[in-house]
């Protein structure tokens, strides 16, 4: 699955209706966000959950 | 005696108060005069809806129970509106296509306050659409101007609210502040704003866009004007207990940290200058760090997108044209976010929030420019720094975002300029100490006039 098809499927689960070009226009800047969101949960430990 | 018109248009709302009172002028010969000076400067586009009429007869109202003695702290001031502010009777389109036609049948509760004050409500001013974004280049009703440089931008997203104030179209404004709304104009057009503590001023009537991080307050040509405005919004004595703060003594901080560079060099002597000031004046001033603050643009990103996002929620998924571009795809990208990443946020909040508390347990007050860089011009998009490029929105919330992730109360007071265009300095306390602000305002106020 590419970066795209991931981004479209996302898009759909959330029940937006986008074109391709407005797809085109959220990739940048989705792709600095889960950057973004990843330094964040990383630098946080885990929550651990125990049974 | 009369006072002369010309230079009430430009004075505080103190002096304004005043005149109305001493019967100097009447309310509506003031209406009249910035009236005069909004048509003269329809360019700013600092307007949705100007006051017309409806504002006159309103000034007509007041010139009577100023002749009956009548009681209220703002009897027949103008103050202009953010138009994400229900005013009744009047168009509220919060700057968007979507709400161009609504007419709200109550008052917002700040509305409200205002007119049980004595207020003229004086037109609904321009905003970034839905104060979703931070420059007023509202793709609907103008792109707003600075009245400093009209090739510039305000900031925003009260940016009309700044306009009006600075530009002498009002007494003063309200405005609101999500990730730094009230006080980045402020900072760019050279006027005062607060931002006081979170919950402090209802909301109810307001349009949302991120429950959590939303603010309102008011914008102002003198830090006792934003106390005077304040405490008619809030009901409480905070100017009053201003006045009696001793600010000799006072521990100051300035922030040592990574997200305090980089600034622009005439800003940062600006603060260097304030810091030097405050001390010759008796103020502790020293440097304290808050390393957590790093973590603010993401953790103010994941929040907002996902609150926005959710008040949005129908709109942006049966109408997403209605929407200018910018405002859309960060509604869109809102609705991407996952439950988890907004608690990871909301985890890193409780941190930064504990180490600001932390940070005042040593120092009273902390001083930081309000934007590292003066106004922009108008569709610039990148500031260029010698270590690399920041996106002109990042740049101008990297010093208030923080605040509204926090609560603390956060005042914005011009203090010198750089090439003809105002430096705004952030003068931030701990939660409901809105008087030590102020009284440390004033004071900077005061050092820059000097």
């Amino acid at each position: 699955m590419t970066e795209r098809d991931r981004l479209a499927a996302a898009t759909r689960a959330a029940g937006l209706r986008l074109t391709a070009a407005d797809l085109e226009a959220l990739r940048p800047a989705w792709k600095r966000y889960l950057a973004l969101v990843e330094e964040l949960r990383a630098t946080l430990a885990p929550e651990t959950l125990s049974e | 005696m009369k006072a002369p018109l010309a230079s009430l248009t430009a004075a505080p709302l103190a002096e304004v108060a005043q005149a109305l009172r001493r019967r100097a002028v009447s309310p509506v010969e003031l209406v009249d005069a910035y009236q005069e000076r909004i048509e003269r400067t329809a360019n700013l586009r600092a307007f949705i809806t100007p006051p017309g009429q409806r504002a006159r007869r309103e000034a007509q109202r007041a010139k009577q129970q100023l002749a009956r003695r009548g009681a209220g702290a703002l009897l027949g001031v103008p103050i202009a509106i953010k138009d994400l502010f229900a005013t009744r009777g009047v168009r509220t389109t919060a700057g968007s296509r979507i709400l161009r036609d609504w007419v709200p049948s109550a008052d917002a509760a700040l509305v409200t306050r205002l007119r049980a004050a004595g207020a003229v409500l004086f037109g609904k001013t321009n905003l970034h659409e839905f104060a979703y974004g931070v420059t007023t280049a509202n793709p609907w009703w103008g792109v707003a101007r600075n009245p400093r440089d009209v090739r510039r931008s305000p900031g925003g997203s009260s940016g009309g609210s700044a306009i009006a104030v600075v530009a002498g179209l009002c007494a003063a404004a309200l405005g609101s502040d999500t990730g730094g709304s009230i006080r980045i104009p402020a900072s760019l057009c050279g006027c005062v704003g607060l931002k006081p503590t979170y919950g402090t001023l209802p909301l109810d009537g307001a349009v949302p866009l991120g429950w959590s991080l939303d603010h309102a307050g008011p914008l102002t040509r003198t830090v006792e004007d934003a106390g005077i405005l304040f405490d008619a919004l809030s009901g409480g004595r905070a100017w009053r207990q201003a006045q009696r703060v001793a600010t000799r003594g006072l521990r100051v901080g300035l922030l040592h940290d990574s997200i305090v560079r980089p600034l622009q060099p005439g800003v940062s002597n600006q603060l260097e200058k304030a810091a030097a000031a405050l001390r010759r004046h008796g103020l502790r001033v020293r440097d304290v760090r808050l390393p957590e603050m790093g973590w603010t643009v993401v953790t103010q990103l994941v929040t907002l997108r996902a609150e926005a996002s959710a008040a949005h929620a129908q709109w942006i998924r049966a109408r997403p044209r209605a929407y200018g571009r910018d405002v859309r795809i960060r509604l869109q990208l809102g609705a991407l976010v996952a439950g988890a990443d907004y608690v990871l946020a909301q985890r890193m909040r409780a941190k930064i929030t504990q180490a600001v508390r932390g940070v005042f347990d040593d120092v009273d007050i902390l001083l930081l420019p309000t934007t590292p860089i003066t106004a922009p011009m108008v569709g610039e998009r990148t500031v260029r720094w010698r270590t690399g490029a920041e996106p002109v929105d990042g740049a101008l919330v990297r010093l208030t975002a923080p605040f509204n992730l926090t609560g603390v109360p956060a005042l914005s007071i011009p203090y010198g300029e750089v090439s003809g265009l105002p430096v705004g300095l952030q003068v931030v306390g701990r939660w409901n100490d809105e008087a030590r602000v102020l009284a440390v305002g004033r004071l900077i106020e005061a050092l820059a006039s000097r």
